[in-house]
Parts: structure tokens; C-alpha cells; sequence
């Protein structure tokens, strides 16, 4: 997030696009919530009408995968009203020319016959967001689990610059994290193109000195990413240590992502379950879980703050650095001699410049958001205040693309996947949480009454809900939140393994699948 | 989600309108005679108003129900009047039409009101229940001159042009062609007007700072929900001289640059809100209300709601609430609505009687008001006489006038054989006055020194064949009925002390007994949020003051 | 309208500066002077409906409430006088005679003792003014998260506020009027039928216990001391601080942390009550091999270890360190994280690592 989470109290206008956010941050919401009751506006864009739909001022039904069509046409209303911010272009921006000619091309007409909005609706939704004194954008997976994700995140930029909705409190472009560490776990480095704290491995600078740090050569090419090493698995991938994730039930094509890992030499696998993963390995290694654990992890708002244990470790479940660690020193390598996540976490922070102003004592009240440079830092709330990363902030022209497939006689029906409040991703924790089958017991689809009476299905009826990849059974919930040819499921039951369906393509950039638009039939069960 | 067909229509009509909730509550509630579930989901929606508040907003009102027979089952007063003339007897007798109590509805002069539906029907038995019009004030036998009973007995004074015939909206008229706001404001104060409804604030005062606060629309409320036991004097303006309510509220809105005004009558007077729909009609129609009034840059529109059932919408603050369609309970003060009033914005609140006097007043002068009243008080007060009395009614008495002579000459005293024990004053919120504190006159400081205030106006006779701690019961039942439920001291205060009067709970030994009994009333006065909590240890307080040998048996009786 | 002049009142014989907008009680708590409140939550719009914090205000004939009241230049405050607490203590009297009994176990909610304590600081007679008990517990709603216990309820509507305000929920509200008034859902339903997201604020801001965390409750009888340890929650981004509640080295329950950075004592259904996964059966007790029948069979760290380590020097061996591929979790703590890419490349020399963002 460009902004902290207290900011979300305080925008004048609020977009929310391809964010469940009362469901999936619903902590973050009550923010929302609050700038509502004190008067904000709030425009929201989701092809679901969601709980937040029901809150906006304005609902946009955009039909999945149709984003930068809206955000092409809304930046069109913005130029052709005049509504822009030139003195922000001017000062603050580069390559709006190019930008502002390519939208003239773009109407609402043509964007209604696209994303199915109104173009009145598209032309308000423009007029209103660029009018705000302060306008922020909250995002999360259903802009980027498309093969367009980075062009949609680029359209909302592009947005934010030309209406200069950006370094400023409660503005911003903000993408909510969804998971406690997944920033972390970037911060850290765990991810093919970075050393910790965002350092490339393709700067050579960065790699001399980690070379130095760790004592052996490091090559200077990035490596594969997740979605390309499952592909190779069997193949020039023969070896994988997988740390706390259910691949198999959270990753798209189920079926691919299985026998990827079955071909697998070794699989060694970390958790606290015996997840379908874990149960695929050739080797499970118990950690301690949340609660039992201390560490550090980093929110979506950059704030780094201390997890405690509270209670002795289940059976002989060790900390996961500790298993790592200890695998480490059996390959022999040297700097795995570490006697506690104090002293793992210290060594991150002197490596990592957007860490180097703490360390764990520092930490313990929660109060920094990174970057923090130096001990004197108080740390950065708000991102590109003076000025952004590279100096300029970068229109990027961009252009609309059919998703990976489109709807078709076979396949008529439009699939959109997500979470649910009561449940977490693959459920391995609140499925283990006493309570919560008492209102989340099993998965559902969730469809317009009409598409459902079009194929003679009832409420609580099954049916086989199949795409070109695969096909599952699942109960039909009839529901106008899901618009007519569009429904719904999560991810969450693994008797509902819905990623068999998904993984029609990938983002060629950031490789993440496409798991928000998938077309399928529907058949009575 | 989705509203339904039948229920959107009158969603649509209502859901733009200012202060809509109690206008699309009314209109399903007269269509269906109950809230159903479905109205009450499609009203949510339709208003955007989160459902349970909604839902809790609507179990606030008295009348508004949710099942049928709902408001065509028959609602007998039982306030403390109507439990003199026997209303326990007529709501048995009424049973099995599914008749339910309801508190004091402001018919003292003409017991026993029956409510069905629109139907405001009177009558001491089920045969003698018929619909009748609100009894013409009394002359006085002084005839000392009057200021807001002056005109109201001349005939056809309701319609437009029996008001117009007999000197209505030329206050108004005059006033736009000759006045500039400041100029009214000014005027005004020097009459001394103050607040008729009880609290007694100057107006002039009051709109000069609703004329300076920031803020627009601005707004003029007139308070109609005459909801205090033993008041209807508001019911006798409005359905005998209702344009002057109207006349006065154009003055207001002039004086304070007011675009819109509201009138919120109390529920329990159907044929008052039919009449004033038509005077409003009439006025809009003479150009009186709406845009260009008399001819200049000047619009002021008027909207008449309805409430449901809830005394303490006659608070100024639960009013507010109660039309912005929020829960009903009061504010709090500061900020006063003078400044953050309907929808926050300026706001004045004016009662009928202070309204209905404004035009006389521009009309004859600020000195001519002033010199109505005795010795140095200024004006006049509707005093509205029920209970033991000979001639109950609506009085307008100049201020300083001596009790005993409206009492006596006035009244005609206690029915044949009895003497009068008690009066109360503001109704029932100024408790009891006995023995030689009947020798008052009626003003605001001489009431006050007896520990009293005469608030808007309501006495209740009591003569001495009534058992005062039995009264005291019924008058504590009252306010523990009508307690919001907000703050503390007045939620609990009021159940104890009715449990205590009831002998339901509490000590047996009277020390104990008083000691209690002055505890939760002394804290109540000290403490309490509002105007009601305040005032209902005013009944326990004055009790224990005139009657403790009453209240001595009372405790003592074996249970 | 912001003055330069400073403005200033007079606390209890000390003259006090206050800032534009500030209440005499939150002028009085800067001031470390206590004064006792229970409809009063510091993340809610002030209220005034239990007059518990009422002050003498020279020149006001009634004692204000000072949560509602905001200062003024020149006000002299008495936060305390004979009168004052002869009323708060008929007040907590008049309360206290509402409900069967004070006392409640701590583990139903964050604020639970604030009635209980403040009966106890003022000795209050809690067998004075009896009468009618007020609210009516609903035993029919069979939620396993929140006990709706309204015999103890003292209708200060801080769950109602919080739902509204701090929530924005708005699932419950009151019904009736008066002494009659009882929380609820629309149409005095169960909270699973209403627009209810179990976050647990009502819980952990009702000062009587009367809203209870049901989960907690469990462990009422437990042996040993509640044990409170600060943390973070394990599900989404947010990274809402908790507190997580033990008793005898087990996890009882979680209440949110009133001071959390990036929450401010919010917390959803997940944070509030999903945290007794750590304690599941399923939990992974040791580490595990796969035999040569094929299944997956206990041993020690020693030899998982080795097995874990000779696999990977085995694809090193025969397949080049590109062969060898690290994932890394979003859920771990950044330890965790840090430690497989180190891992990798200082084990490998490679950039074979990611984490599950993508998925």
C-alpha cells in the first residue's frame, strides 16, 4: 500500500476495484466503513455485487477480465472533462502525452459494450473519482489474477497520475496483502528476482555483495519463478523444500500441479498440518505454529511488528528457520549457526537497506513502516510523498485484451474464484478452528436464479461444474449477487477442489495465474 | 435486496423527500395497518437505513405495529385523567376487539379518547363511542383580552378564507413589505415572547441565533407533539386556527432565512393532521408556502409529519432524531439545534402556541403583547384544566393571573361536595401542589419557589376523594413507560420509583422506604440526560412533601 | 477558528490548558485524574448515558457529563465533591440492582470487570433498590462464538455503537423503549440470520460480560492464572495486533489489542476465534518419512533431517544446483522466509526461490 491503514478512514472518494474487501480484509473495511459514515463517496467495481456494493454510491457490474477497458474509458472522461491534475502531470509525472492521445480513442460507449456498465455509469464513476480532494484506489486479487494483471495495476496508475491522487493522506493506489507475511516474505527475499529488501539480483552491485555475505558465488540471473518450476518439475527442477503452502489446493489445475510435484525426486515439505501437500513428500518436517513462534512479520501497510509465543510448541515441532537452518549445516554450508529468530531477524535487518533502521528490540511496539533507512528514521507512512522511487511516476499505455479464454458455446458460463470471510485460503487453519463450520460448513456455487432455472437447478442441488482442464461437483446456491452468466466459488474445501477448473493463462510478466476468469459448464449433477 | 414491486412505488414517492422515514412508515402502516417484514426490508433498502436499526427505530413508537389487527385494533387512553373517568372498565370492555392501552393522548377535556385507525373516538363506554370535534375554548368571564384564543372562535377560521376574512396573513403581508428580517428579530425580542412549550427561552432570541449560525438549509420545526398528560391546548389551535401556526412559521423562516419547515404532530390526533394538510394546501395554493412568497425572492416550503407514539418526541432533541428517521432518543447539549438542528444544520423549535402568537404580535406590536400579562409579567399561557373540575378545558390566562381564580371563577371549582387537594403543574412533570402553595399565581417565578415549574401549561385537579400515592403510581407508570432508555438514571429511576408507588418492590420500613425513594429521585434530578428524568421525581418529591401520611399507609399496609 | 491564545480551565483546583474540541473528560484522563465511566469507549463517539462521569461545572446548575462536555475557557471543574460520588455511587446502586450478580469471569471479554470493579471501588450496596431485573438473555441463539447473556446487560449500547461505528455492521440495535429495552438483531433474531460478522467487538467492549466470548469461556475452569501475550494475527495483511489469552500453556482465546497499530482494537471472525487450530489433533507432533512401502512414517529430527539434506545433495549431484527449488510462505514469519532464501543461494548459488503471492 502506497498509504497507511489509517488513511483508509480519510479519502473523500474511495474505488474499490476486484477487492472483496468486507470479506477477505475485514479489518481493513471498517476504515471504509468509517470515511462512509463521515460522508466519503464510494464507487465500487466488481462483477459480484459484493457486501461493498451494497455500501457504494456507485456499482459498476463489470463483467470479469473487462478492467482496463473501464479504467481506459475512465481516463478518457477524465481528459475529455478536463478533470485532470496538469500542474501533478507537469511536475510529478513523465510520458502523459503519449497517454492522453492513446485514451482519446477510448469512449465509454466502446467500454459499455466491453465491461456490460452502463457508459453513463462509467462517465459518473470518471467525473467523481477525479473531482475528490482526495481519491484512493484499494485493489487486491481480482486486478491482479488476470493474464492482464500488471496492465491493470499499470490503468490504475495511470489514473492516480493524471488526477494526482498520489504521495498524498488518503490517496493512493493500495493493494491489500492477503496474507499476515507476504510482504515479508518479499521484504526477505524470498522471490527469484530480489536479495532482501528489494535488492536485483541482476545488479551486480547487490550480488558481490551477498557473494561476500555468504561466502560463495550467486549467479546473477534471476531464477524461475513458482509458476515456471512447477512446470519443470520431473524436468530441470528435480528438488523442492516447500515451507508452509498448500500448492496443490491454492495453485490453478490441480491436476498439473500434483503429478508436478509426484515427479519430483525429492519433496520435502514444512508445515504444521499434513496438508495435500505435505502428503505428497518425501520427507514432512513439523514446525511450531503462530503462537507457539516467535518472529516478525510485515502487514500491507509496510508496518513490521513481533509475533509472540504464547504457549510451549506442539509434540517436538521445531521453528521453521531452525529446520532450515539445520538442513543447511547438513549440506554444510557456514552462517546457518543462529540461536534464535532474534538473531535471524538481526541479520536481515543489516542487509537490507530498507530495514537497516531496526532490528528486533526496535520493533517491538509495531510503530515502523518501511523503508527505514537509518536508527534516526521514523519511518515512512505514506510512499512517493516528495517524489517516486525512479523520480518520475510513468504512464504506460496500455490496451484491452480478451482474457485467456472467452465464454463459448461449450463452455457459456463465466467462473470467478475467491475467499470468504469465515475461511481462510485452503482452510488448513480456520477449518481446525472450533466454530466455524457453524456458519461456512461446505462449499457452494454461488448462481443467478435464471441460470440456474435454465439448467433445472434448485437451491442445494449439485451439479458438474467443468472447464476444459477438469470438472467438479459442487451445491448450487441461487444468489442475484452473482450477476446472470457469472458464478461463483472458493477455493476454501478441498472436497470442492475448484483450482481442477482454473489455469487458463498466466500474466506474462508476473506469472500469476488468471484464477479469476474461467469459462465453464454447468450441468445438473 | 431487491425491493419488490408493490412496496416500490410508495418508496420512490417518499425516498427523496426531506425527513422521509415517518411519511413512508405512515403510508405502508395506513395501506396495511401493520409493518410487515417485507415493508419494513424494503424500507431499509429504499432509505439506505441499516435494518436493525430500522427494526429498533419502529419497536421505539408506541403505534406502529407489526402484525395485524395492528391499527385497527382500538388504543384507550388510560392517562391520569381518562383512570379517573374510568378507562380500566372501557379497555375490558373493548377486549375482544384487541384493544391495547395507550398513554395520556391529549383529550382530558372530553374523556375517554378511543383510537381505530384515523378515528379518533370519545366516549366513557363502548355505546358512547363517537368521533366529535375538539371542544371550542371557553371565553374567560373576566373577559380579559386575549392574544391566541382571540380569533378562534370566529366561525370558518380553519379554512383559508375564513382566516384571511377575519385579518390572517396580513402580519405576513405587512411584515414583507415593510420589514427587513433583522427588523422582525428585533421585534420579537422586545416582545418577550418566550417558549410556550415549556422550557421558556425567548424567541427573539432563539432566531436571531439561528439567523446568524452558519449553515443552509436552514430549518423551522414546529413542535406539535403535544405529548405531556393533561395538555391539549396545541389540539385546539391547530384545529381551530391552524393557519396561524402556518402564518407564524412564515414569519420565523423569513426572520431566520429558513428554506423549509416541519410540522410533527403527535399521533394521536388524526383529525388535526387532516385539517392542517388542507391549511397547508391552501396556503401553498394562495402562494403563501413555496417560491416567491408575497411576490418576493423568498420561498419557504412546509412539510407536515406525523409521529408515532412517543412522548419524548416532544424533546426537541428526540424530535430531531425522530424526523431525520433516526432512533428517537434526545441529544446531546451543546451543540443546541439553534446551531445543529434538523439534518445539523440551524434550526429553530418552536411550540404551537408560540407560533400561533407571532403573527398577532407583528400584527399589534411587541407593547400590546407585553401589557397582556399582570404586574411585570409579559403575555399570556394557554392553560389546559382537566381532572375533578367543574368546567375542564383550554384557558388562555394573562401571566400572574392567581390560581385560585381560574380554579374558582374561572372553572367553576371542584364538582358539587368535594374541595380540591391537588393540582399539578406542567402536566404531570411539575408534580403536585397542595394546601397553601395552591395560593400561587400563575407565573414562572412564583411557581418556581414552590419547587415547581409550569412548564407547557397542563393543571390536573385532584379533589379529595382521590388517593394521592395511587396517583403518584399512575404518573410514575407514565414516565417509566415513556423513559427512552438512554441514560441511566432515568431507565432504572423510574421502574424503581414505580415499583416503590406499586408496593411491587422495595423496603417495608418507611425509613428505609423514603430513603430509597429520595435517593433515586434526588440523583434523577442531578443526573439525568433530559427534561423527563429530571422531572419525574417531581411527583415522588411533592408527594412526600404533602402527603406523607398517605405515603406512611401506602407503605405500611400489609401487601 | 484555531486560536493562538492558549486556552485553559481550571481541574480540580489546577489551572489545565486544552486543545480546540477536547472534553472535560478527555482533558481530565490526559491529567491521569480518573474518573469513572461505563458507556464510555475511547474508539466510540461519547455517548452520555451512564452520567458516571458527571463533574460540577461552576455556573451550571447540574453536574454535565464530562465525556460530552468539551471545554471552555475559563470553566471551573470539580471531577469530584460529596455530592458527586453519593451519585455515582446510587447510580452503580441503581445498576447493580438490574442484574443477578456482578461478578463474571475475565475470560468472557476485554472489558468485562468494568462494572464489577467500579461496584467494588464505591462499595455500592448491590442489594439496594430492588426491583424488576432488565434484559433478557437470548438462550436460543446457538452461535459457538458469542454468549448473548443479557440478564447482565446494562444497556449502554457500547456493542450497539461498536457494531455501527467501529464496525460498520450495524447488526444489532435496540428494541423497545425504557426499562424494556433489550438488544437485538432485526427482528429479534439470532446473530447468524442478522448482518453479524463475528468480529467479537461486542464482546470485548461490553463493561459487564453479559456479551461473552464463548470460545474463552470454555476454559473458565481451567487450572492456573490468564496469561496475556502480544502478538499479531496469522490470517490476512492487516496484521491486527491480539493479545492472545492463556491459561495453563494453552491457547484460551484472543482479545484484540486496544492500542494495535494497524487496527486500533478492531478485529475480524478469523482473528477473534479462528486461533484454536494450534491446538488441533491434526498438528504435526514429529517429522515424518516416507518408508519404502510408500507411506509416510514417523522418526526423529535426526534422521529426517539427514534425509532432507542427502535429497538435496543428491539433485545437486546429478541434476546441477538449478535443479533444486525453494518456496517460500506468506505465513511463516520473516525468519522463515529469510532463512530459505539464504538457503538457496548460499546453498546453491542460484535464484531458485519464490513464494506463494502468486497464487
Amino acid at each position: 500500500m502506497s498509504n497507511p491503514l489509517v488513511d483508509m478512514q480519510k479519502p473523500d472518494v474511495i474505488f474499490c476495484i476486484g477487492t472483496n474487501m468486507t470479506e477477505c480484509h475485514p479489518v481493513a473495511a471498517t476504515g471504509i466503513k468509517k470515511a462512509l459514515r463521515r460522508g466519503a463517496k464510494m464507487i465500487v467495481a466488481d462483477p459480484r455485487r459484493i457486501a461493498l456494493a451494497d455500501l457504494a454510491d456507485l456499482y459498476l457490474p463489470i463483467r470479469v477480465g473487462s478492467d482496463v477497458a473501464l479504467l481506459l474509458a475512465m481516463a478518457h472522461v477524465i481528459l475529455r472533462e478536463k478533470l485532470y491534475d496538469a500542474t501533478f502531470i507537469d511536475e510529478r509525472t513523465s510520458g502523459a502525452n503519449a497517454f492522453l492521445e492513446h485514451v482519446k480513442d477510448f469512449t465509454p460507449e466502446w467500454a459499455a459494450s466491453i465491461t456490460e456498465v452502463p457508459a453513463a455509469d462509467i462517465e459518473k464513476a470518471a467525473i467523481l473519482y477525479a473531482q475528490a480532494d482526495k481519491g484512493a484506489i484499494f485493489y487486491t486479487l481480482g486486478i491482479t489474477e488476470h493474464i492482464c494483471g500488471v496492465d491493470n495495476v499499470q490503468s490504475l496508475c495511470n489514473l492516480a497520475l493524471m488526477t494526482g491522487n498520489l504521495g498524498r493522506e488518503g490517496t493512493g493506489i493500495n493493494p491489500m496483502r492477503g496474507q499476515n507475511n507476504i510482504q515479508g516474505a518479499g521484504d526477505a527475499g524470498a522471490v527469484p528476482s530480489n536479495y532482501p529488501g528489494f535488492q536485483p539480483v541482476t545488479d551486480p552491485a547487490a550480488q558481490s555483495k551477498f557473494e561476500a555475505l555468504y561466502g560463495r558465488k550467486i549467479d546473477l540471473e534471476k531464477g524461475i519463478t513458482k509458476v515456471t518450476a512447477l512446470d519443470q518439475c520431473g524436468k530441470s527442477i528435480r528438488a523442492m523444500l516447500i515451507d508452509g503452502e498448500n500448492t496443490l489446493v491454492s495453485d490453478p489445475d490441480r491436476d498439473h500441479c500434483e503429478h508436478a510435484l509426484r515427479s519430483l525426486d525429492h519433496l520435502v515439505v514444512i508445515d504444521i498440518f499434513l496438508t495435500e501437500t505435505a502428503a505428497l513428500a518425501d520427507v514432512v518436517l513439523p514446525a511450531t505454529a503462530w503462537g507457539e513462534t516467535d518472529g516478525v512479520c510485515t502487514n500491507t501497510e509496510r508496518r513490521v511488528q513481533r509475533l509472540r509465543a504464547a504457549v510451549t510448541p506442539h509434540g517436538d515441532a521445531r521453528p521453521d528457520w531452525w529446520i532450515i537452518a539445520e538442513i543447511g549445516k547438513r549440506l554444510g554450508l557456514s552462517g546457518f549457526e543462529f540461536d534464535s529468530a532474534k538473531s535471524v531477524f538481526n541479520e536481515l535487518c543489516e542487509l537490507s537497506p530498507i530495514y537497516a533502521g531496526l532490528d528486533w528490540d526496535r520493533i517491538d511496539k509495531g510503530e515502523y513502516q518501511w523503508p527505514v533507512p537509518d536508527k534516526e528514521h521514523p519511518g515512512t507512512p505514506i510512499l512517493h510523498q516528495e517524489e517516486f522511487k525512479n523520480g518520475r511516476g510513468l504512464f504506460k499505455v496500455i490496451n484491452y485484451r480478451d482474457p485467456a479464454e472467452t465464454i463459448s458455446d461449450d463452455y457459456p458460463i463465466w467462473l470467478t474464484t475467491g475467499r470468504r470471510l469465515q475461511a481462510y485460503h485452503t482452510r488448513t487453519q480456520t477449518g481446525r478452528a472450533q466454530g466455524i463450520d457453524y456458519l461456512l460448513a461446505e462449499e457452494s456455487l454461488e448462481i443467478h436464479p435464471t441460470d440456474a432455472a435454465e439448467r433445472n437447478l434448485k437451491d442445494g442441488d449439485w451439479c458438474h461444474l467443468s472447464s476444459p482442464r477438469g470438472s467438479v461437483r459442487v451445491k448450487v446456491k441461487l444468489t442475484d449477487r452473482s450477476p446472470k452468466g457469472t458464478v461463483f466459488t472458493s477455493f476454501g474445501f478441498n472436497n470442492v477442489p475448484i483450482n481442477v477448473l482454473t489455469g487458463s493463462g498466466y500474466d506474462p510478466i508476473t506469472e500469476t495465474a488468471e484464477l479469476k476468469v474461467c469459462p465453464v459448464r454447468i450441468d445438473p449433477a | 435486496m431487491k425491493i419488490s414491486a408493490n412496496n416500490e412505488s410508495i418508496i420512490d414517492q417518499w425516498k427523496e423527500e426531506p425527513a422521509a422515514l415517518l411519511g413512508v412508515l405512515h403510508a405502508f402502516h395506513d395501506r396495511d395497518g401493520y409493518l410487515s417484514e417485507a415493508v419494513i426490508r424494503d424500507v431499509a433498502s429504499g432509505l439506505k437505513i441499516p435494518l436493525a436499526e430500522l427494526y429498533g427505530t419502529i419497536t421505539f413508537y408506541h403505534h406502529f405495529s407489526q402484525s395485524p389487527p395492528g391499527q385497527s385494533a382500538p388504543r384507550v387512553c388510560t392517562g391520569p385523567v381518562c383512570c379517573l373517568n374510568g378507562s380500566a372498565q372501557l379497555l375490558n370492555a373493548l377486549k375482544d376487539q384487541g384493544a391495547t392501552a395507550m398513554a395520556c393522548a391529549g383529550r382530558c377535556d372530553d374523556p375517554i379518547p378511543v383510537l381505530k385507525g384515523h378515528h379518533a373516538l370519545r366516549g366513557t363506554d363502548n355505546a358512547s363511542l363517537e368521533e366529535k370535534a375538539t371542544p371550542l375554548p371557553a371565553r374567560n368571564p373576566g373577559n380579559i383580552e386575549e392574544c391566541i384564543f382571540a380569533n378562534i372562535r370566529i366561525p370558518n377560521r380553519a379554512k383559508f378564507e375564513g382566516y384571511r376574512d377575519s385579518g390572517g396573513y396580513l402580519a405576513v403581508d405587512k411584515m414583507l413589505n415593510e420589514m427587513s428580517p433583522s427588523q422582525v428579530l428585533e421585534l420579537m425580542t422586545q416582545s418577550k415572547l418566550a417558549g410556550r412549550g415549556g422550557a421558556g427561552f425567548p424567541t427573539g432570541v432563539k432566531w436571531k441565533a439561528v439567523a446568524e449560525a452558519p449553515g443552509n438549509p436552514k430549518s423551522i420545526v414546529c413542535n406539535a407533539d403535544e405529548g405531556e398528560p393533561g395538555c391539549f391546548k396545541d389540539r385546539a389551535i391547530l384545529d381551530y386556527d391552524p393557519h396561524a401556526v402556518i402564518e407564524g412559521m412564515i414569519i420565523a423562516a423569513y426572520a431566520t432565512g429558513a428554506a423549509q419547515g416541519f410540522i410533527y404532530l403527535r399521533y394521536e390526533y388524526p383529525q388535526s393532521f387532516a385539517l392542517l394538510e388542507e391549511a397547508i394546501r391552501e396556503a401553498s395554493e394562495a402562494h403563501y408556502l413555496g417560491d416567491g412568497i408575497g411576490g418576493k425572492e423568498f420561498r419557504f416550503t412546509l412539510h407536515l409529519r406525523r409521529g408515532a407514539g412517543a412522548y419524548i418526541c416532544g424533546e426537541e432533541g428526540s424530535l430531531l432524531n425522530s424526523l431525520e428517521g433516526k432512533h428517537p432518543f434526545p441529544r446531546n447539549r451543546p451543540p443546541f439545534p439553534v446551531t445543529h438542528g434538523f439534518n445539523n444544520l440551524p434550526t429553530a423549535v418552536n411550540n404551537v402556541e408560540t407560533l400561533a402568537a407571532v403573527p398577532q404580535i407583528l400584527a399589534k406590536g411587541p407593547e400590546w403583547y407585553q401589557s397582556l400579562g399582570l404586574n411585570e409579567h409579559a403575555g399570556t399561557k394557554l392553560i389546559s384544566l382537566s381532572g375533578d373540575i367543574e368546567k375542564p378545558g383550554n384557558y388562555e390566562i394573562p401571566i400572574g393571573l392567581p390560581l385560585r381564580t381560574l380554579l374558582y371563577d374561572w372553572a367553576g371549582g371542584p364538582k358539587a361536595g368535594r374541595s380540591i387537594q391537588a393540582v399539578t403543574m406542567a402536566g404531570l412533570s411539575g408534580g403536585y401542589l397542595a394546601g397553601d402553595d395552591l395560593e400561587i399565581t400563575l407565573d414562572d417565578p412564583c411557581i418556581r419557589s414552590k419547587g415547581s415549574f409550569p412548564g407547557a401549561g397542563g393543571i390536573i385537579v385532584y379533589d379529595d376523594s382521590r388517593n394521592m400515592v395511587e396517583a403518584a403510581h399512575e404518573a410514575m407508570a407514565f414516565f417509566a413507560e415513556e423513559s427512552c432508555g438512554k441514560c441511566f438514571p432515568c431507565r432504572i429511576g423510574t421502574e424503581r420509583l414505580t415499583e416503590r408507588l406499586a408496593r411491587d418492590a422495595g423496603p417495608t420500613s418507611i425509613t428505609d422506604w423514603n430513603a430509597e425513594v429520595d435517593d433515586i429521585g434526588t440523583t434523577m434530578m442531578a443526573t439525568s440526560a433530559c427534561g423527563l428524568g429530571m422531572a419525574a421525581p417531581n411527583i415522588t418529591k411533592s408527594l412526600a412533601k404533602y402527603f406523607p401520611d398517605q405515603v406512611t399507609k401506602h407503605v405500611q399496609k400489609s401487601p | 477558528m484555531v486560536s493562538s491564545q492558549s486556552s485553559n480551565i481550571t481541574l480540580d483546583g489546577e489551572p489545565v490548558s486544552f486543545s480546540a474540541g477536547e472534553t472535560l473528560y478527555e482533558i481530565a484522563k490526559r491529567q491521569e485524574t480518573i474518573i469513572p465511566t461505563l458507556c464510555y469507549d475511547p474508539r466510540l463517539e461519547a455517548f452520555g448515558s451512564c452520567r458516571l462521569c458527571m463533574v460540577e461545572v461552576d455556573g451550571i446548575r447540574n453536574p454535565v457529563a464530562s465525556c460530552t462536555t468539551k471545554a471552555s475557557d475559563g470553566m471551573v471543574v470539580r471531577t469530584t465533591s460529596p455530592a458527586i460520588e453519593k451519585h455515582r455511587k446510587v447510580l452503580l446502586e441503581m445498576v447493580a440492582s438490574e442484574n443477578p450478580d456482578i461478578a463474571v469471569d475475565p475470560l468472557r471479554g476485554y472489558a468485562s470487570q468494568e462494572l464489577g470493579t467500579l461496584v467494588d471501588d464505591y462499595r455500592a450496596d448491590t442489594g439496594r433498590f430492588k426491583g424488576r431485573q432488565s434484559g433478557q438473555s437470548f438462550q436460543d441463539d446457538d452461535n459457538p462464538f458469542i454468549l448473548r447473556d443479557y440478564d447482565r446487560c446494562i444497556s449502554c449500547y457500547r456493542c450497539v455503537r461498536v457494531c455501527a461505528e467501529q464496525e460498520g455492521d450495524y447488526a444489532i440495535n435496540i428494541r423497545n423503549r425504557g426499562f424494556n429495552t433489550q438488544i437485538t438483531t432485526e427482528f429479534s433474531g439470532t446473530l447468524k440470520d442478522s448482518s453479524c460478522t463475528f468480529c467479537g467487538q461486542c464482546v470485548q467492549t461490553c463493561p459487564t460480560g453479559a456479551l461473552a466470548d464463548k470460545k474463552a469461556m470454555r476454559a473458565e475452569n481451567d487450572p492456573g492464572e490468564i496469561k496475556k501475550t502480544r502478538s499479531v494475527c496469522p490470517y490476512c495483511g492487516v496484521g491486527c495486533s491480539v493479545d492472545l489469552l492463556s491459561k495453563d500453556d494453552r491457547l484460551v482465546g484472543v482479545q484484540p489489542a486496544m492500542d494495535g497499530p494497524a487496527n486500533q482494537g478492531a478485529l475480524c471472525i478469523k482473528g477473534q476465534f479462528a486461533f484454536d487450530f494450534v491446538q488441533h489433533n491434526d498438528r504435526l507432533g514429529s517429522p515424518l518419512i516416507r518408508n519404502e512401502a510408500g507411506e509416510l512414517e514417523k522418526t526423529s529430527w535426526e534422521i529426517a533431517l539427514d534425509r532432507a539434506a542427502d535429497g538435496f545433495r543428491e539433485a545437486m549431484k546429478t541434476h546441477g544446483r538449478q535443479s533444486i527449488y525453494g518456496v517460500a510462505s506468506g505465513r511463516t514469519p520473516s525468519e522463515a522466509d529469510y532463512m530459505m532464501q539464504k538457503f538457496i543461494r548460499a546453498g546453491f548459488g542460484t535464484n531458485q526461490i519464490d513464494n506463494c503471492s502468486r497464487a
